[in-house]
């Protein structure tokens, strides 16, 4: 997860120059690093057996944490590897709480339901 | 482009293989993918494992890559033997194949059999006119015969229609350059800076060629473009360092009549950094050479 | 009396589980099935040409200012001439796409199979979950809904009198549909990236229409602003050879 981070931006400030194919592999990195993590979430929220709102605020705090974990990767400097800060901290959101809501409600079902 | 892990990789197992340690499939799995050029130790290995019955019938269908694979290495070593032998068993085994005829027109190129080579390109791009391999293939034969306008023309023509190739704009350019026919290589280097414009190698190539090309506007260029590549390099770039003096003293001798307010002409202290920084780093890594690099430096201040 | 509602392990062991495992199992084998029937298309010059021309004038647009005024200018002329520029698309020329498939009965051909190899395994599963799993309430997911999503995720079963939170196997089916896509995207790799839930939607827009983009292109060269940025540079070279002398 996160491995491959590379630089995409040389020491500029004011113009800004990306290499799009290292830009493209950051976000990629989130991406991944995003829906495996929200798989995992909805699994241990499932297990645990959260219910209703309590496992939506479970998702938020994981996709927090991902998103410190990913600003920490980073350096705390995400100017150097992508266009915005909206994208550590969003990218992926949506596309993540579907897998989370899939894999949740599996194990949920599979721990308590039956 | 081959990423750093990809590379450690691909030594490890060069080593790997170099010391009988096994492992050479993989090394030329890899070799194939990353498209590198290691054509002595892909021949040696590729063709032991070719001559070990057992081990090619091990491949499976991945024994005629493997034979494709050598006989390109074996031309690229002038093993033409080796190479013709590889080609007739893939004949043998694909008759009409077109990927097996653009590895026999490869084979009489390698042989230095022109015409006919260029007879079997011209007949595969009947049956595929937009091949980037063939039309490219055309543009090196065209070079290695010593005719850099035919290889010119032919690029040209590549890039009328693949006008995103960096590469070929690349080649074009140094060809270019190599008949000195600066504005049209100026042209292609912009053509480059454009497709990827953090990379410092265009810029000081465009630099050079601004500043060979002389003129005051021109020279004013070339000094912005070595300062980019000073710039994108962190200082590291040797030739800029130079460009950016040689610039400025160039500078001051066309603008010496003229007046000096012109606020773009002069930039003493961009020069001043730069030589100081050449002497720093000559001292550093060739400090036998520094009296020959102050030597330079007064003379271009003088004149 | 919805929160009663016991389900029986076996619809555990028997429709949940097997349910999803298909689905996994079947995504990836359409990502292999898909792979082997990709035919690389044999694309004509104009369109190869077309398609590279966008690509560099997307270059010039986006590294504009990094190349001196006058080279500038003379490449937007090129381009974006009433005359004869490369973006420039004479009216009469711009064929709608539809016709042109038409015309070219191989385009439409690969269309077919892209679209078969998305279509056929969804309507066999699809058939298949019907078939066997018609009517089971598969599952009951962890939070409340209002009533709107009734018909979404209990389809199939007629029940209005049973929690909305309760998931029929059909829904289930479609969940698992949009929801494995992460799933996939890890385990396949990138190259599944745009897939068929995406697809669907670019459904609408039948292939690729090069005169739009070229036009837009265009569009997108008239409006430019030309800054060059290469006298900054002198002051950052400044700077960092101060930075580096030091």
């Amino acid at each position: 997860m996160g491995s491959s981070e590379k630089r995409s931006k040389d020491i500029m400030s004011d113009i800004p120059t990306f290499s799009a194919e290292n830009l493209q592999n950051n976000l990629k990195v989130i991406q991944n690093s995003r829906t495996f993590l929200s798989i995992i979430a909805g699994v241990l929220a499932g297990i645990i057996g959260f219910n209703g709102l309590t496992g939506f605020v479970f998702y938020f705090v994981v996709m927090l944490i991902t998103s410190v974990g990913l600003m920490a990767k980073a350096g705390f400097s995400a100017d150097l590897y992508f266009d915005s800060w909206n994208r550590v901290l969003f990218d992926g959101f949506l596309g993540g709480l579907m897998s989370f809501v899939l894999f949740w409600t599996f194990a949920y079902d599979l721990v308590h339901i039956f | 482009m081959v990423t750093k892990t990809e590379e450690t990789q691909l030594n490890q197992l060069e080593n790997q293989v170099e010391n009988g340690g096994g492992g050479v499939w993989e090394y030329l799995c890899l070799v194939r993918k990353l498209k590198v050029r290691r054509s002595e130790i892909v021949l040696k290995h590729g063709l032991s494992i070719l001559n070990d019955s057992g081990k090619r019938s091990a491949l499976g269908p991945d024994e005629w890559t493997l034979y494709e694979q050598v006989a390109i290495a074996a031309m690229d070593c002038q093993s033409l033997g080796v190479a013709q032998n590889c080609i007739k068993a893939l004949q043998k085994k694909f008759p009409e194949s077109k990927r097996v005829g653009k590895l026999e027109a490869l084979l009489l190129e390698a042989k230095g059999m022109w015409e006919e080579a260029e007879k079997a390109y011209s007949s595969l791009l009947e049956d595929n006119p937009l091949d980037q391999v063939i039309h490219k293939r055309k543009v090196a034969m065209a070079k290695a015969q010593g005719k850099p306008s035919l290889a010119i023309e032919h690029l040209n023509k590549y890039l009328e229609v693949f006008m995103a190739d960096h590469d070929a704009w690349r080649e074009l350019a140094e060809i270019y350059v190599s008949l000195q026919m600066y504005k049209q290589a100026a042209f292609c280097y912009e053509e480059l800076i454009l497709t990827q414009p953090t990379l410092p190698l265009y810029h000081l190539a465009y630099a050079d060629v601004l500043y060979t090309m002389g003129g005051l506007e021109n020279l004013i260029a070339a000094r912005k473009y070595y300062a980019a590549t000073i710039d994108l390099t962190g200082g590291k770039s040797t030739r800029a360092l130079l460009g950016i003096c040689l610039c400025g003293s160039a500078i001051a001798q066309l603008s010496k009549g003229r007046n000096k307010e012109d606020k773009d002409m002069a930039a003493p202290e961009l020069q001043s950094l730069a030589a100081t920084a050449l002497e720093r780093e000559y001292k550093q890594k060739a400090p036998a050479k520094l009296n020959l690099l102050t030597s330079a430096l007064r003379n271009l201040k003088i004149s | 009396m919805a929160e009663d509602l016991v389900l029986d392990t076996a619809i555990r062991d028997w429709v949940l589980i097997p349910l999803s495992v298909v689905m996994v199992l079947i995504g990836i084998l359409r990502y292999f099935v898909s792979k082997l029937m990709r035919s690389s298309p044999t694309p004509d010059a104009k369109m190869v040409k077309e398609g590279q021309v966008v690509i560099r004038a997307r270059n010039l647009k986006a590294g504009a200012n990094f190349i001196p005024p006058k080279s500038f200018r003379a490449r937007r002329f090129y381009f974006s001439n009433e005359e004869n520029g490369l973006l420039h698309v004479p009216k009469d020329q711009a064929q709608n796409p539809q016709a042109q498939m038409f015309s070219d009965p191989n385009m439409a051909m690969d269309m077919m199979k892209k679209n078969l190899s998305m279509i056929i395994p969804q309507t066999l599963t699809f058939a298949w979950v019907n078939f066997f799993f018609s009517g089971f309430v598969a599952a009951k997911i962890p939070f409340p809904l209002t009533q709107r999503f009734r018909s979404m995720l209990q389809n199939g079963i007629d029940l209005s009198t049973v929690d909305v939170s309760y998931v029929s196997s059909r829904s289930w089916y479609f969940l698992n549909l949009f929801g494995l896509r992460g799933l996939f995207s890890l385990i396949l790799g990138d190259e599944n990236a745009i897939d068929d839930t995406q697809r669907m939607m670019q459904m609408g827009g039948f292939g690729f229409d090069a005169s739009k983009s070229l036009s837009a292109e265009k569009d997108g060269l008239d409006i430019i602003q030309h800054e060059w940025a290469l006298p900054r540079f002198e002051h950052r070279a400044e700077s960092v050879l101060k930075k580096l002398v030091r």
